[in-house]
């Protein structure tokens, strides 16, 4: 399902969408926007078409030094190219309000890779780890 | 009923949960040397966490967003991740202020070496973060914290002369021995201690954590107006007694066992009992909060899961931070360092810390599209913007102050 381009937020929208949390559709924590994707329509017009997030996409918003050792490091340990971070395409978006909320659940985007590798070599290990809070 | 039975549970939670152990050294030295001169500065600072601890919740209500998904916002990856290391510092520091705190408590109460006990707190505490669930974690140390009440007792017990107490808290008249540095230097700490970063990240994840909304407004309010005003005047009676017992026999607080030793006076055994279950209750609840402040922050900063209402396997970096962080808090106080003074630069810092924290807040309390009707009213942005002026004098005056009156000691 893909939004129409005409309902697509514009670039004067950015600022109220870059650092904001994206919720799965169970209101898990899947990512922030940590950069966006655009594209120019015919009639000159940028559209956001994607939502970048992960250090591959936060690293070139830090910049000088620190930036550039943040996509390095991420690149390496995650073994894709630095310009290949995770990308979340528009048409899983389902609304935007103080929150991004996707109409899709967290493993369908597949952000996770820091967090499954903690999560199988560590926590899952421990007793108890796959208790329900409530 | 069960209304009620939730908004005193809250209140009470409030109140025993204000004091950690910045209060508690904070306070009884201030006490010991300065009498009840800086009484005002505890008011000061209670106001101000009032005012802060309100609007943070109100945000979250109304937004579901805690307090460091809004500095990542407002203020961007490159300004927030310096706030973040910032933030993070101090509330590590005060995590191991408040584990070494935990470990002082059971000295006193077996006469067992404190650093024996660091490794089993240390423990103690992660399973607690790691199986515990939150409000019971929030409820029960929050309620046992009350024990403190002891120190009111105490006080009392003590048949002070109270127009004399009430001269020297109501004129700030500072005893002739002191020097002008150290009052200020003093004065500083104790807002820090009042005003705690992680005060205002806890709180206000918690509010995620509880899921408030729009409804749960009247007892955020209820919490804050009521709870924390009575946390405040909990340490000020521990700043009176040490005023009344220890300040006339020279006696200057630099140990946990001082900041007791005027219940014990006062109440004897069982007074001196109640009291170090009160530090207990105080200082794990803290810890327990700390910890989780430091995994709350690097979770929302990065927009990781966190919390405590998924199961521990689903938000496997939150639980990373918190394993860590304890690992790490327990190897520095092993290193056998004294964690009263850990407690002293740990209040300092937070002072030092606090315009990262606030100003966030105040700049989204006013953001109608965040807050829709509960955005920031006439009082609150008055109060507010008075306030981040304090903040922003004492943050910029604290480590001067440290150096010149090296640590408050001349």
């Amino acid at each position: 399902m893909s939004t129409p381009a005409s309902r697509r937020p514009e670039l004067d929208a950015l600022h109220q969408l870059l650092d904001r949390q994206i919720l799965d559709n169970d209101g898990l924590m899947v990512g922030k926007v940590d950069d966006v994707e655009l594209e120019e329509r015919e009639d000159g017009r940028l559209v956001v078409t994607a939502f970048l997030t992960g250090p591959g996409a936060l690293g070139p918003r830090l910049a000088g030094a620190w930036g550039s050792i943040t996509v390095r490091t991420w690149s390496r340990l995650s073994g894709r190219a630095p310009e290949d971070c995770t990308r979340i395409g528009y048409g899983a978006v389902s609304s935007i309000n103080t929150a991004i909320h996707l109409g899709v659940s967290r493993s369908s985007v597949a952000v996770d890779g820091f967090e499954t590798w903690v999560r199988t070599r560590l926590i899952a290990a421990l007793p108890g780890a796959g208790k329900d809070p409530s | 009923m069960k209304r009620v039975f939730a908004l005193a549970l809250g209140v009470l939670t409030a109140i025993g949960g204000f004091v950690d152990i910045g209060d508690l050294v904070t306070n009884a030295l201030v006490g010991s040397r300065f009498g009840l001169s800086l009484a005002w500065v505890v008011l000061v600072g209670v106001v101000g966490i009032c005012v802060f601890a309100e609007m943070s919740g109100r945000v979250v209500a109304m937004s579901g967003r805690p307090t460091f998904d809004i500095v990542r916002e407002r203020l961007g990856p490159r300004v927030g991740l310096l706030n973040l290391f910032g933030s993070m510092a101090v509330t590590l520091l005060t995590y191991i202020a408040e584990i070494g705190g935990v470990a002082l408590a059971f000295e006193l109460a077996t006469g067992v070496w404190e650093y024996f006990w660091v490794p089993f707190v240390a423990i103690l505490v992660w399973v607690v973060l790691w199986r515990a669930k939150f409000d019971l974690i929030e409820n029960v140390f929050g309620v046992l914290g009350l024990a403190l009440v002891v120190f009111a007792v105490a006080l009392w017990q003590l048949s002070p002369d109270w127009g004399q107490l009430w001269h020297t808290a109501s004129t700030a008249a500072k005893p002739t021995s002191e020097a002008w540095p150290s009052y200020w230097y003093y004065a500083i700490a104790l807002f820090g201690a009042a005003m705690t970063p992680y005060e205002v990240f806890f709180f206000s994840s918690g509010g995620v954590e509880e899921s408030w909304s729009e409804k749960s407004l009247p007892t955020v309010r209820a919490n804050v107006f009521v709870g924390f005003p009575l946390g405040g005047l909990l340490s000020v009676s521990i700043a009176a007694v040490a005023a009344v017992v220890l300040l006339p026999v020279g006696i200057q607080v630099d140990t946990l066992g001082q900041v007791a030793m005027p219940v014990a006076v006062a109440l004897g055994k069982v007074g001196l009992s109640i009291a170090l279950l009160g530090f207990f209750a105080a200082t794990f609840g803290a810890a327990c909060e700390t910890g989780l402040s430091l995994g709350y922050s690097i979770g929302q900063y990065f927009g990781w899961q966190w919390g405590k209402f998924v199961r521990p396997k689903e938000a496997a970096r939150f639980h990373l931070v918190l394993l860590l962080s304890t690992i790490l808090a327990a190897a520095v106080l092993l290193t056998t360092v004294d964690p009263i003074l850990v407690t002293e630069f740990s209040v300092v810092f937070s002072a030092i810390a606090l315009p990262l924290t606030y100003l966030p807040i105040l700049m989204v309390a006013n953001d109608r599209q965040f807050m829709r009707t509960h955005a920031n009213g006439r009082v609150a942005n008055t109060l507010g913007s008075i306030y981040l002026v304090i903040i922003l004098v004492a943050s910029l005056a604290a480590l001067p102050l440290m150096v010149w009156t090296k640590m408050g000691t001349t």
